[in-house]
């Protein structure tokens, strides 16, 4: 599959846009240090980082969870820090890392329900939402059983769909792909990409580089609570040194192209079908 | 997580030979979870109650949960030790061996009531309540001879608030908890 | 949260070198004496004695105010409703209606709030000053079942992670629009069910883990355990039980056999 970098452009317009953001734990650690960042309506960004790097940090920011005492953060033309996280809810939805902490509901169509009927929509708009999260989400099937049974991949979408059912503008998933096997992440990435194409913004916190190669538009690295960098994603792969200094690796595919940069293969390369064209170009060129 | 937990051996036919007459591993690991559960709970989830400005703990909804779900053992056991051990971590040490009794013989009586006739509704009720009053009068008794009369009353009312509140989710608790257990035997394990 | 989940420090004292079967000990007698003197002078003679093994165990001035906070709340409640309920005595010093202010009342109040005081800091000589590992180890050499040993040990090394759990369960379900304190009171007890249900269940779910690594460890396998680091009483733990059990002796034998009032 050809990524989806160039078929998909982003269509202009801030959704987030967040200036000069710190924040300090209670305990002294300073877990954002300064952090300057626009996420563009439509597109799919990538936050990058090492364990303790402060991607969560932020993303707990910017739905309210954590309130930042100094800097900005304006979500969709609103100031984030006058609203609540109740409200916030309604323009950001933020699916959790681990699915169990938010699942408790006996019915997986209860489960869903849960967040738009907190915002106090009508019951048949609460069906409405929910209805339309479970087919995002391809959970038809299984609406009637009780979520905490089920397996892991199923539990994950579950718990994507009970954030989208509040119908977010943007929606951040933290490692959302975390012990899911390779067909699973596949499927849960194209319901994704699916919602992103119907024009939702999605942040996708993680360390998996091939799922960012895949999938994202655009990656932000994040370093010891700083953006260290902010670039496309092949632009990103390109610099080895800075993204170990992040804890991260680039994907094999990355790693192969960086190894035969001497014979003139470059190195932003981020997909095997790339290589492979590159390759057979390279053999042309020596006949 | 055996269904049922309840006594020596755990009562699993799969429990492995147990010659040292020690209560059997899972019970071991779950009276030691439940217990901690209920310390944290009693420790992090403070509700805000506006009409007195207090503020309640939901431990009294772990320790009905556990002797609802889990028989009067689990209640008694994880109850009464969970919230002294909070007692002890929240500057109340000397409290504690009085928490002990209150809570271990809130969550005895409940387990000992409220599971009967598979722990029917009306059973549950009945448990939570006399469990309630033990807790409210061990207090109350205790505080009495402790503080004075003054304050022992003074504590009444925000108490039976409080067996008010953690009876009522302890109950809605121990329904889906149970059928989770029943239906699914056990929550479906990471592969 | 400023909620210790461990009270202990560590430091070389002393009391933290003592047996801990010596200290539970101590901690014990000195609460039955302060439940049996009643005497305000009596009962300030021990608090000071208290915070002196308190002081000499290096208890760090945070965790002490940490302590002392919600009981310095209970002794200012004992000394104004004391004096409101108890009638007994003269001079009596105001009267308003069935309530009667006398002078031996407003001190028995004060003396009762110094042995709440009393019984709250010797709790802490304890805690301060022992590890929870010595501390189960010394129930269990104390006569506690080792099988209860462990599900106490498991209880206090699982106490900070389900701390830790539930805060963060709680901001997964606000971040689906979840209002804790919102709503009449049982709307809200119906709140906190989203929050505990996952809470329990992935509590359950680390005890069946637990269960499996007890079974894996060959727990149970014998009577006989042996220990790595056995518990041996020195003679500085003897002499140190001598004194505690001297300092409760005296004024129980002078309450109870002499008939002294204390």
């Amino acid at each position: 599959m050809i990524p989806s970098t160039a078929q998909v452009m982003p269509r202009p317009g801030k959704m987030v846009s967040v200036r000069d953001l710190k924040f300090t734990y209670e305990g002294g650690v300073e877990a954002l240090r300064g952090v300057n960042l626009d996420i563009h309506e439509g597109e799919m960004l990538a936050i990058v980082g090492g364990n303790g790097s402060g991607k969560t940090t932020f993303a707990k920011i910017l739905n309210g969870l954590l309130r930042p005492p100094s800097g900005s953060v304006v979500v969709d033309g609103k100031n984030a820090s006058s609203m609540t996280v109740a409200e916030l809810a309604k323009t950001v939805g933020y699916a959790f890392q681990n699915p169990d902490h938010q699942l408790f509901s006996s019915t997986v169509e209860d489960e869903v329900r849960f967040g738009p009927r907190n915002l106090g929509y009508p019951e048949a708009e609460v069906a409405r939402m929910a209805g339309q999260a479970m087919d995002a989400m391809r959970l038809g099937a299984i609406r009637g059983l009780p979520p905490l049974s089920l397996r892991l991949s199923d539990r994950r979408r579950i718990s994507i769909a009970s954030v989208i059912a509040m119908d977010p503008k943007v929606l951040i998933l933290d490692e959302p792909t975390t012990g899911l096997d390779a067909a699973e992440t596949k499927n849960l990435m194209e319901s994704v990409s699916m919602l992103n194409r119907e024009g939702r913004t999605i942040v996708l916190i993680t360390h998996d580089m091939r799922l960012v190669a895949e999938y994202a538009h655009r990656v932000v690295v994040m370093s010891n609570g700083r953006v260290l960098l902010d670039s496309d994603v092949s632009g990103a792969f390109s610099d080895l040194a800075l993204l170990r200094q992040s804890s991260l690796e680039p994907p094999p595919v990355t790693l192969l192209a960086h190894g035969l940069s001497d014979h003139g293969i470059p190195k932003d390369i981020i997909s095997p079908q790339e290589l492979a064209l590159r390759l057979l170009m390279l053999r042309g060129e020596r006949q | 997580m055996s269904s049922g937990g309840e006594g020596e051996g755990g009562g699993s036919p799969a429990a492995p030979r147990n010659p040292a007459k020690f209560v059997s591993p899972k019970t071991v690991a779950l009276y030691g979870i439940l217990t901690a559960l209920t310390t944290a709970v009693t420790m992090v989830l403070v509700v805000p109650f506006p009409p007195t400005r207090g503020f309640f703990n939901l431990g009294d909804a772990m320790v009905f949960f556990s002797a609802l779900t889990f028989g009067m053992r689990a209640g008694a056991i994880c109850g009464g030790i969970g919230s002294a051990i909070a007692d002890v971590l929240l500057g109340f040490g000397y409290f504690a061996p009085i928490t002990l009794v209150a809570k271990g013989s809130e969550g005895l009586v409940a387990g000992a009531i409220g599971r009967i006739k598979a722990g029917a509704p009306a059973a549950k009720l009945l448990g939570v309540a006399a469990g309630s009053l033990c807790m409210v009068s061990t207090y109350f008794f205790s505080e009495w001879v402790l503080y004075g009369i003054g304050p022992a009353i003074a504590e009444v009312p925000v108490n039976v608030a409080q067996v008010l509140i953690g009876g009522s989710i302890g109950i809605l608790l121990s329904v889906p908890v149970s059928n989770l257990l029943r239906t699914a035997g056990r929550p479906h394990q990471e592969r | 949260m400023t909620v210790f989940v461990d009270l202990y420090t560590d430091a070389d004292t002393f009391l933290h070198r003592l047996d801990p079967r010596v200290k539970i000990v101590a901690v014990v007698l000195l609460s039955l004496l302060a439940l049996i003197i009643g005497n305000l002078v009596h009962l300030l003679v021990l608090l000071a004695f208290v915070l002196l093994l308190l002081a000499l165990g290096r208890a760090t001035l945070s965790k002490t105010v940490f302590a002392l906070k919600f009981v310095f709340r209970i002794m200012v409640m004992i000394v104004v409703l004391w004096p409101i309920f108890d009638p007994s005595g003269t001079p009596v010093l105001a009267e308003l209606g069935p309530v009667k202010i006398t002078e031996p009342a407003i001190w028995k109040g004060v003396a009762m709030a110094v042995r709440v005081c009393c019984l709250a800091t010797v709790w802490y000589i304890l805690m301060f000053t022992t590890s929870q590992r010595d501390l189960v180890r010394g129930l269990v050499k104390l006569g506690l079942r080792f099988d209860f040993g462990l599900a106490l040990a498991i209880a206090l090394r699982f106490i900070p992670t389900f701390g830790v759990t539930v805060e963060s369960i709680t901001d997964a379900q606000r971040a689906r629009g979840l209002e804790l304190d919102k709503g009449a009171p049982l709307r809200r007890s119906k709140n906190y069910v989203a929050v505990l249900v996952p809470t329990i269940v992935s509590a359950l779910r680390t005890a069946d883990m637990l269960s499996l690594a007890l079974q894996s460890r060959a727990y149970g396998a014998r009577p006989d355990r042996t220990y790595l680091r056995d518990l041996k009483m020195r003679w500085t733990d003897a002499l140190a039980l001598a004194v505690v059990v001297t300092i409760f002796a005296i004024p129980a034998i002078a309450k109870y056999l002499l008939d002294a009032s204390l």
